[in-house]
């Protein structure tokens, strides 16, 4: 047998198997919409393999359906998303809201508060029964069960024998009454168990008393909404009265929104609330400005340590050039949660070693010293300089190696026709070298817009800014921001609101891509004749 | 005339030397201070210092043991993770790179063109959807939804899969086809020329973008924050970050070992292969 058939069966086999798994729950879950994503990617893979028709998909099959699944339906998704009100309070379909809200129950009044005596006996086997003595009508007696023996097998019933013509009751032989200070000893096990009356309502041991008879009380579980399909409303069985459908994804009892509600679509609203709620709007401002601040200012500063290092070292007949270089590559080779993590330390105001090194300085202009992430300012000056230490090894690699590819011969007739080296630089060096790196810098760019680890990790978007409506701070970058309105949970979930911010980044990103092209198209045919 | 002869070493050479040393100790300070004090016996970040007056192993030795710090096995998931996705995304990514680079078929350029757009979008950009996709999903199949390392993988398989094979295609692409021509002649099939001799000369750069997918996984911070909520499926990204954080001064010299068994690997790899990923990653956009 051939290795691609063994592979081609082992591919399907695995995937058959897992729609195999999936397809039942779906089901019973009524997923529809993954039923019908399951069933179009099955038949496609099947089809695919099972034929000799589609022979490239064959190859871009198995990476195709991640890359779709993954990232281009996330996309869209996020786009769906950002049209509903999806949030706290509104997490469910309107049917699992439903299903919640049928579970609810309640006590009914004339149940509730009554007590009366119960009796706590004990079979030759140590089985629990009760025995209640509601009134004359109502004598029940049968087996204490715990909650798993719920069932109308257990249920109890009225047994006038047990009680004699003077009102006094009557213990048969074969059980036996437990006392006060028994039934004390034996308290943990007894509160587990109920006497079941009927399909709603239970009775449980609610006072010892170690003279007279102990007390049990009613404990009732009456379905408190019952939801009429054909009406689409909800009826409050508490207070005797039909609810009406909010426009909000609620129902509405007597003027109140009941919860929990299901999410439904907004229209634009989250997008209206961007743009005209000012308690939400003026902190998307700032961090919006900031993530482009900081976005430019670390590709500036990288940039500019990498290239002042790799100006520095590009010299022939420099000694130690393999060393400085193999050690510049460190802050780059580890990973960044690591570093993060470290430099945390290192700035701690108190026992940091930032401060340590600063002090001299802080005597000199006799200040306190600086306590980096409590203000904005010092915790984006922060912020950057991590960012400059993780990047310039970066920078400085990309930068050396343009650098070294630019044509000896240039900078030579340069200096034939009497340029300085100061000219030769900045007339020659150094916009070639933009040439060839304006990509790479555009990329840097983009991902540091994107820098989720650097701001979660070390100041977690810090310090907050005070009177926002959501919690967002100095240092938050946009998908940061996202991440606390949507993951974080501070003043709850806001999915909704969280893929409309999410929606503003993609536009941004899939912007700065369109100037990276064109820059970089221009650039080449500026320069690209030399 | 010695020093007319410094200062123009100096104007020449001395300089490059004095800004290379003030970086090399910008570099190597943190990295140096970190790992001295993952040996130090001292209680916690207030009395750090670079050179500790005593050594010892005891921070080592603190992440073995407990259970509420389950520190190798943070290490273990993650590199399970790590692993078992990068093997997955180079090796689907190979498949798809030999479709585009040696088949001729209809939608094949659309289908580059798509690869380009969508690798400009990092996944976890779509974060929020990604979390209610699989929140939803981990109602119906829990072995794949939130919480699971499978779902997790996932994830990460889609992310680079469209980069990885687009630069895999770029290398494919520089093999020349007369030796799969030959091949054809000698009545080989796909799958036959893919396996013994397109896939084989690709390696140098499969190599590379499997430790370039391997490094980012492992770093990753955001996609293992929404999925993983228990401690023992912790990736050590996470697992640091979270429990170590309530009491981060005292539990510095903790930090400081699982830093240092966290990044070393990772150092080492990446420095091993620092050529091949910076060739790799700035590919096609430096040119004289």
């Amino acid at each position: 047998m051939q290795y691609s058939t063994i592979f081609r069966y082992l591919f399907l086999g695995i995937f058959n198997g897992f729609v195999v798994y999936l397809v039942p729950l779906t089901i019973a879950f009524e997923s529809w919409f993954l039923l019908i994503i399951t069933t179009i990617i099955t038949l496609l893979v099947n089809f695919t393999y099972a034929t000799n028709r589609l022979k490239p998909l064959k190859w871009i099959t198995p990476g195709m359906i991640f890359l779709l699944s993954f990232v281009v339906f996330p996309a869209a998704y996020s786009f769906y998303v950002s049209f509903t009100n999806w949030s706290t309070g509104h997490i469910l379909t309107k049917q699992q809201a439903i299903e919640r809200l049928e579970d609810l129950t309640y006590t009914k009044d004339d149940q509730r508060g009554i007590e009366f005596d119960l009796y706590v006996l004990q079979d030759q086997n140590l089985e629990y029964y009760f025995l209640a003595d509601l009134d004359n009508e109502n004598l029940l007696f049968g087996k204490a069960v715990e909650e798993n023996e719920f069932n109308e097998i257990n249920f109890a019933n009225h047994e006038p024998s047990f009680k004699n013509p003077n009102g006094e009751i009557l213990i048969p032989d074969n059980l036996y009454l437990l006392s006060g200070k028994e039934q004390i000893a034996n308290s943990s096990q007894l509160q587990e168990l109920s006497l079941l009356v009927d399909k709603n309502t239970r009775i449980q041991l609610y006072n010892i008393s170690v003279f007279g008879a102990s007390s049990g009380r009613l404990l009732s579980a009456q379905q408190k909404y019952s939801y009429s399909a054909e009406t689409d409303t909800l009826y409050d069985n508490v207070n005797d009265l039909a609810c009406t459908l909010g426009n909000r994804g609620n129902f509405i009892c007597n003027g109140q929104t009941i919860d929990p509600g299901w999410r439904i679509n907004v229209g634009t609203e989250n997008y209206q609330r961007i743009v005209d709620d000012e308690r939400f709007r003026g902190p998307l401002r700032i961090v919006t400005l900031w993530t482009f601040q900081f976005a430019f200012f670390a590709v500036f500063l990288t940039f500019f340590v990498g290239l002042l290092l790799s100006v520095s070292l590009n010299k022939d007949n420099l000694k130690f050039q393999k060393i400085y270089r193999s050690i510049y590559i460190l802050p780059y080779a580890i990973p960044g949660f690591i570093s993060i993590l470290v430099f945390k330390g290192l700035f701690n105001p108190d026992f940091g070693l930032v401060n340590d090194w600063f002090s001299p300085l802080y005597e000199l202009l006799n200040i306190e010293p600086i306590n980096w992430f409590r203000t904005k300012e010092s915790s984006r000056a922060a912020v950057l300089l991590v960012n400059t230490w993780l990047g310039f090894p970066y920078m400085f690699l990309i930068t050396t190696g343009a650098l070294q590819s630019i044509p000896k011969e240039l900078l030579e007739a340069a200096k034939v026709d009497g340029a300085t080296s100061r000219q030769s630089f900045w007339k020659i060096t150094f916009p070639l070298l933009l040439v060839a790196i304006s990509p790479l810098l555009i990329g840097a760019f983009a991902y540091n817009f994107n820098n989720f680890t650097l701001i979660f990790l070390l100041t977690s978007g810090g310090p907050p800014i005070v009177g926002a409506d959501v919690a967002v701070g100095y240092t938050d970058i946009l998908i940061s921001f996202t991440y606390d309105l949507a993951i974080a949970g501070g003043r709850g979930y806001q999915f909704g609101l969280a893929a409309s911010v999410t929606t503003i980044i993609f536009l941004i990103v899939l912007l700065i891509s369109a100037i990276s092209f064109r820059y970089s198209k221009r650039l080449e045919r500026v320069y690209g004749n030399l | 005339m010695a020093i007319y002869k410094f200062t123009n070493w100096f104007r020449e050479f001395g300089w490059r030397h004095l800004v290379g040393l003030l970086f090399v100790t910008i570099s190597l300070y943190p990295i140096l201070y970190v790992f001295t004090n993952s040996f130090a016996d001292f209680a916690n970040l207030q009395n750090s210092k670079l050179i500790p007056d005593t050594f010892t192993t005891k921070h080592y030795q603190s992440l073995t043991g407990d259970p509420l710090i389950p520190y190798f096995k943070w290490l273990f998931n993650t590199y399970k993770i790590a692993g078992i996705a990068g093997f997955l995304n180079v090796l689907l990514g190979t498949f798809a790179a030999y479709a585009f680079a040696r088949l001729k078929f209809k939608g094949r350029r659309v289908g580059l063109i798509t690869l380009v757009l969508v690798q400009m979008f990092p996944s976890f950009l779509a974060f929020v959807a990604i979390y209610l996709l699989f929140f939803q999903i981990g109602d119906v199949a829990p072995l794949i939804g939130l919480g699971t390392h499978i779902g997790l993988i996932m994830v990460y398989l889609g992310g680079s899969i469209g980069f990885n094979s687009w630069l895999i295609k770029g290398f494919m692409d520089t093999i020349p086809t007369s030796l799969d021509e030959a091949a054809k002649v000698d009545g080989a099939t796909d799958f036959q020329i893919f396996y013994k001799i397109v896939a084989p000369l690709s390696r140098p750069i499969i190599v590379v973008l499997f430790v370039i997918t391997f490094i980012g996984i492992y770093s990753d911070y955001i996609l293992a924050a929404i999925f993983l909520k228990d401690a023992n499926l912790y990736t050590v990204a996470l697992g640091i970050n979270i429990v170590f954080m309530d009491d981060f001064a005292n539990e510095w010299g903790s930090i400081a070992a699982a830093s240092v068994i966290a990044a070393t690997p990772i150092a080492v790899l990446f420095i091993f292969f620092q050529k091949q990923i910076t060739g790799g990653l700035t590919a096609g956009s430096i040119k004289g």
